[in-house]
């Protein structure tokens, strides 16, 4: 009978002071951040959407060999007149269905100083069709 | 189930077993695991965890891949704990290539590989208190770990999925003011460890629900192959970074918590006791952080000779192994992963019997595992 109530006064107690921790934080800033009205800046090398830079690139087609996930596709540019491939693109896509922003792309990408393919710090992006995923850019 | 009339011989009941399926959409399954439960009444008499919702054939998926590409992939396998799954497969295929890591690469690699670490406990720390019926740790759990992302972040640009250790070292160098913030939240992760104790590790009620539930013996858990801190919670000291260190390991002073009976209060006691260990390998590796290069030379295609080689590590869950066969090509010809995660979760069938139903979650909750290591 001792042990019963003795149970209950430990019990009590430990859940006393359980309390006692939440009710320390309640009075502190809060650590949340109320995202669609408060936004956080993302940190220098944050991987967000893959951007591209249509006329720097010299279709080189190293990101595509990088891409894990082989998500990129690129035709070169040929010029009519003598049938050679030039370094240009005709067109440049990439799913983003697929994309793992892994960062090799960017990583295996030899122009300079800028890299044609690169994370931006963008996050915030959907789409409401599998399609709409393929992003494409065509070099006039 | 038949639907005969069961006759009724005097005062003879005949019992029928009950078969209990938990899962796989159970929220306190960490995931998609069907547990089949035997039942006779309230108590369990066999238990046969069915895996393979989330498999994703990784293993396959290797030999389609680059040494490099892999790390993606690899990123996914217990994606609580990414960095270590990086570790492992680069110490493989540097294993293959026989390239070594500069210092500092090393000294990187066991801060980031450790910061996950506890970043992975304070997952289980808070979901097991959720499994028992505590709610609050789970917040301040996430309050910490939300801060190790936050350094994870800054210094490989993921929060979950890293990338970051790379074949012959890690991506980049540590961010400027890197280390301040690192040092900071170390100090920070310091004082929350007695709070932890009075929310949840003090608590009489957490305390008689899991002590002397699920007891795994010692040959129990060196006949199912055991690692990590269920092993070590029934009170075998094995642990690789002690046993067979990698990445200079054998540089830091650190203790191997062991606990005594094996059940669920001594799996959960040994990984609160692993993150302040943690804390103190990442404060001597800050200390000692070397300077130089952070990536040793390494060929732009990558093509190990013809070979094989396994390499593993103390990941959060166990010892996570890796097995690779190159025929000299760029691309694996065979990949293996020993995944902890999976060989833990075989003891489930032992320990469950002759428990009660309201034990299982409690008993599957301390085993830790993470079902896309699992299914893989």
């Amino acid at each position: 009978m001792i042990g019963y109530f003795t149970n209950i006064y430990k019990v009590s107690a430990a859940l006393l002071e359980g309390m006692w921790v939440t009710f320390k934080w309640m009075f502190r800033p809060s650590m949340t951040v109320q995202y669609p009205h408060e936004k956080l800046t993302p940190p220098e090398r944050f991987r967000g959407t893959l951007v591209f830079d249509k006329d720097s690139c010299t279709a080189c087609n190293l990101c595509v060999k990088a891409c894990p996930t082989a998500c990129i596709t690129l035709e070169p540019y040929v010029d009519p007149a003598t049938n050679k491939r030039l370094a240009k693109i005709n067109w440049y896509q990439i799913d983003f269905g697929k994309c793992n922003y892994c960062r090799l792309c960017e990583e295996a990408c030899p122009t300079k100083p800028v890299k044609s393919v690169r994370h931006s710090h963008g996050y915030e992006w959907a789409m409401t069709d599998r399609k709409e995923m393929n992003v494409k850019w065509v070099r006039p | 189930m038949t639907t005969e009339v069961i006759k009724i011989k005097g005062a003879d009941l005949q019992t029928e077993e009950m078969i209990l399926n938990l899962g796989p959409q159970h929220p306190s399954t960490h995931g998609v695991l069907r547990v089949i439960l035997k039942l006779d009444g309230e108590v369990i008499i066999a238990a046969e965890p069915e895996v393979g919702y989330l498999h994703r054939g990784t293993e396959k998926l290797a030999e389609n891949r680059t040494y490099p590409q892999m790390l993606v992939i690899s990123d996914r396998w217990d994606y609580l704990s990414a960095m270590s799954n990086n570790l492992v497969w680069c110490l493989a295929v540097e294993k293959l290539l026989q390239i070594k890591p500069p210092e500092k690469a090393d000294h990187l690699r066991v801060i980031m590989v450790e910061l996950n670490r506890i970043a992975s406990h304070l997952v289980f720390f808070g979901t097991y208190g959720i499994d028992i019926g505590a709610y609050t740790p789970f917040l301040h759990a996430f309050r910490e770990r939300e801060k190790i992302l936050d350094l994870f972040e800054e210094v490989s640009g993921a929060r979950m999925t890293y990338n970051y250790i790379r074949i012959g070292g890690v991506m980049a160098d540590l961010p400027a003011d890197w280390v301040g913030k690192c040092r900071s939240f170390l100090e920070w992760m310091k004082d929350r460890f007695p709070e932890y104790d009075t929310l949840l590790t003090g608590n009489p009620i957490f305390q008689d629900r899991t002590k002397g539930i699920g007891v795994l013996s010692q040959a129990q858990a060196i006949t199912y192959g055991v690692t990590g801190p269920n092993l070590r919670g029934s009170g075998i000291n094995f642990d690789l970074r002690k046993d067979e260190p990698y990445c200079s390991y054998e540089k830091f002073k650190f203790d191997v918590p062991t606990g005594a009976n094996g059940d669920c209060w001594d799996r959960y006691w040994v990984r609160i006791q692993e993150m302040k260990e943690s804390v103190k390998i990442v404060e001597q590796a800050l200390d000692g952080l070397p300077a130089g290069e952070t990536n040793a030379k390494v060929p732009r295609i990558l093509r190990p000779p013809m070979g094989e080689t396994y390499a593993q590590i103390e990941a959060p869950r166990g010892s996570l192994g890796i097995y690779t066969i190159s025929d000299a090509n760029d691309k694996p010809y065979r990949v293996h992963v020993r995944a902890p995660s999976f060989i833990n979760l075989t003891m489930l069938q032992e320990i469950l019997v002759g428990q009660k139903v309201s034990d299982v979650v409690a008993t599957l909750g301390s085993i830790d595992i993470v079902l896309g290591e699992v299914d893989r």
